[in-house]
């Protein structure tokens, strides 16, 4: 029954051993082919809830990083050719800072054009207080006179009509002046709107117009000339389904982290919750966008961060539910 | 004593190789067949596997596997990330897109849009490059199965695409199991996706998500269930939601399932008839056996150990010849991520011992009724 070499059978001893062998490395085969089923965990940080809301009733939310004061939408009083563009994105203005000015020759033209007038009335006024003293002390002259034969009537009655037509004169010329006045006073306010300042104190956004750019006040472009707000502090626009609208306990502050940085929790200090529920805004590029959820939006005060958090950038927020601090 | 027996099967070579032959035939025909069912209706599944994050797929109620969905408004994600228990929850769209290649031709694609800041929803290996290249813009990540199809002839790493009148480029490769389809995957960012894809009003397919306590997934997801009102599954209820999928809507399990039963009964044909051939043949033998006072329990065991060598040596080589088919065809990408389950072997062995079994008994009723006198007759 032991192995014999020389009795060495095909049948009987090789093919067994060939088909046990065969066996063991389809079952090595077979084990090192199972699917990698493992699941692992994500290689970069999700956004998680914090801790102390982990296993608590919460509501999440996103939303998109705002300037405290809103984003001002610089807009022009009146149209023309930008001649001066004093500030750029980043820069901080102060409250009635000039922003740019648009072409104010032709108010200029028009300031010169009154002033002129207005030495030219000043001129006449002049002239007519002189012809009216000079009437009047030819009147007084003639007045003086006691004989009647010594000056004719006619004589008085014309020096009388010189004296009253020269009165005249002047209330004319004064009148002038007023309104020469008037014109250049409003060729300054002119020059003025032509003059665009910051509204408040604050940050430069964007700017979106050139030096020798035309600004237009008839709408249709559909960019704002330059975009400002103040951005000490900033505060966060945290969207909430509407279903979930009634379980955030709002005065809690909220837990947000930027898109990107979900291990970089801050936590934001509850301002107010917007009286209006919107539609919500798919961030989806398309014009023909049809909404049919509608968003509570609450705002959110951000702690001061290094530049962790810019105007625009979405984030994700963690508020906790009500009824989760009871 | 036994190895009288084997000597006894042995002896005659072509109804050893028969009954060998007949063994490994059907070992081979079960194993390999019930192989190729088990991975083809995987492949419904393979979808949910290539996402190696998520312990759980929350979806719209209609949603009915990772291809068959509904979409559900961007909000669906908050409302997720509200539940207690969710570790975390991440945007995951799938949609179908039609593809312009440089040639002009037009391909249907998968487009899958996995979250912008993490990139979950990736399969876990690339074949080239690396997840970041689609923080760069315009770039998608196609699949092996894509590259093979799209691209037979050289990397299809820069070449450009058009979807959706945008520019795509492709910047790597992913290491993925292909669909029941093997349609071409791009996978890309969720904000490119939505881009890619043609408007719809809601976009939002799946979210993922990632659960505090991954083992109790299932208690997670059915809480989902009941705060959002959205449908949720765990990993693996998706993963056999997409198997269910194909074995309601596709005729495989019964094509499979004929093939399967053939090779038992051709397994048994053969097996039973050279088995009871062979018996018969050795009847006098037997009988022999019997008048020298070997009792009947001996003639059962020496039976038993031919239908253990027979059994033995046919089903290692079958089992031998359905991996060696698995391993030569595993460059096909059609065959990409095939593997040989471990429970089918051990079904075939199961069958080989009941064809065995069953023919041996039929044909030792004979031999243990027979007289030890038949050997003068």
């Amino acid at each position: 029954m032991a192995l014999d070499w020389k009795n060495l059978s095909f049948s009987r001893q090789i093919l067994p051993i060939i088909a046990v062998i065969g066996l063991i490395a389809a079952a090595a085969f077979i084990l090192a082919g199972l699917p990698d089923r493992e699941l692992s965990e994500p290689e970069r940080e999700p956004p998680r809830a914090p801790e102390a809301l982990a296993n608590e009733a919460r509501v999440a939310g996103s939303g998109v990083v705002e300037p405290s004061s809103e984003t001002i939408q610089i807009g022009s009083a009146l149209s023309g050719l930008i001649t001066d563009l004093l500030v750029q994105p980043g820069d901080r203005v102060g409250e009635g800072q000039v922003l740019f000015t648009v072409d104010d020759r032709a108010a200029r033209a028009q300031l010169r054009e009154a002033n002129a007038a207005i030495a030219e009335a000043r001129a006449s006024i002049a002239e007519a207080r002189t012809a009216q003293a000079t009437a009047a002390r030819q009147l007084t002259l003639y007045r003086n006179v006691d004989d009647p034969a010594a000056v004719s009537r006619s004589e008085v009655i014309r020096a009388e009509g010189e004296a009253s037509a020269a009165r005249e004169r002047r209330k004319l010329a004064e009148a002038r002046l007023q309104a020469a006045q008037a014109r250049a006073g409003s060729a300054q306010t002119e020059i003025g709107r032509l003059t665009v300042r910051a509204p408040i104190a604050g940050e430069i956004l964007a700017v979106n117009i050139r030096k020798g750019e035309y600004v237009s006040t008839m709408g249709g472009g559909s960019q704002p000339f330059i975009e400002m707000g103040q951005t000490q502090p900033l505060h966060v626009r945290i969207d909430i389904d509407e279903e979930q609208a009634p379980r955030v306990a709002l005065g809690a502050p909220a837990t947000v982290s930027p898109r990107g940085a979900a291990d970089r929790q801050v936590e934001a200090v509850f301002v107010r919750a917007e009286p209006l529920v919107v539609p919500k805004r798919s961030l989806t590029n398309s014009a023909a966008e049809r909404v049919d959820v509608r968003v509570l939006q609450v705002i959110y005060q951000l702690p001061e961060t290094e530049g962790l958090f810019r105007v625009g950038q979405q984030v994700d927020a963690y508020i906790a539910a009500r009824g989760s601090d009871q | 004593m036994l190895w009288i027996a084997i000597r006894m099967l042995t002896g005659d070579a072509q109804k050893f190789y028969g009954l060998v032959f007949g063994i490994a035939f059907s070992t081979l025909l079960i194993t390999q067949q019930l192989t190729i069912f088990v991975n083809l209706i995987e492949r419904g599944a393979s979808g949910t596997y290539n996402v190696s994050n998520a312990d759980i797929w929350v979806m719209d109620p209609v949603s009915r596997t990772t291809d068959v969905a509904y979409a559900m408004p961007a909000t669906a994600l908050d409302k997720v990330r509200s539940v207690p228990g969710v570790e975390w929850a991440v945007p995951h769209l799938r949609s179908q897109a039609s593809v312009r290649t440089k040639d002009g031709d037009l391909e249907g694609v998968a487009v899958i849009g996995v979250d912008d800041a993490t990139l979950i929803g990736l399969p876990k290996r690339m074949l080239e490059g690396s997840p970041d290249v689609l923080s760069q813009p315009d770039s998608v990540i196609i699949d092996d199965v894509g590259m093979t199809r799209m691209f037979p002839d050289g990397s299809p790493i820069g070449e450009r695409l058009e979807l959706n009148d945008q520019r795509a480029v492709i910047r790597g490769i992913a290491d993925a199991i292909p669909s029941f389809t093997s349609t071409v995957v791009l996978y890309t960012k969720y904000s490119q996706a939505l881009n890619y894809v043609p408007g719809t009003r809601n976009r939002l397919s799946f979210v993922l998500v990632g659960a505090e306590e991954p083992a109790q997934a299932k208690a997670l997801s059915e809480r989902i269930e009941r705060e959002t009102g959205l449908k949720a599954q765990t990993r693996d209820e998706f993963a056999q939601d997409g198997i269910d999928f194909i074995i309601e809507n596709t005729g495989i399990p019964l094509n499979f399932g004929i093939t399967v039963a053939l090779g038992f009964i051709v397994g048994v044909a053969i097996v039973g008839l050279t088995f009871s051939l062979f018996i018969r043949d050795n009847i006098k033998q037997f009988g022999a056996l019997k008048a020298i006072g070997v009792t009947n329990a001996k003639i059962r065991r020496m039976v038993a150990v031919q239908a253990g060598l027979v059994g033995l040596t046919g089903y290692g080589l079958g089992v031998l010849g359905t991996v060696i088919f698995i391993w030569s065809f595993s460059a096909d990408p059609t065959f990409k991520g095939f593997y040989i389950p471990w429970q089918i072997p051990l079904i075939s062995a199961l069958a080989v011992f009941v064809i065995l079994a069953l023919t041996g008994w039929l044909a030792l009723r004979n031999v243990l009724k027979t007289e030890p006198a038949s050997v003068f007759r």
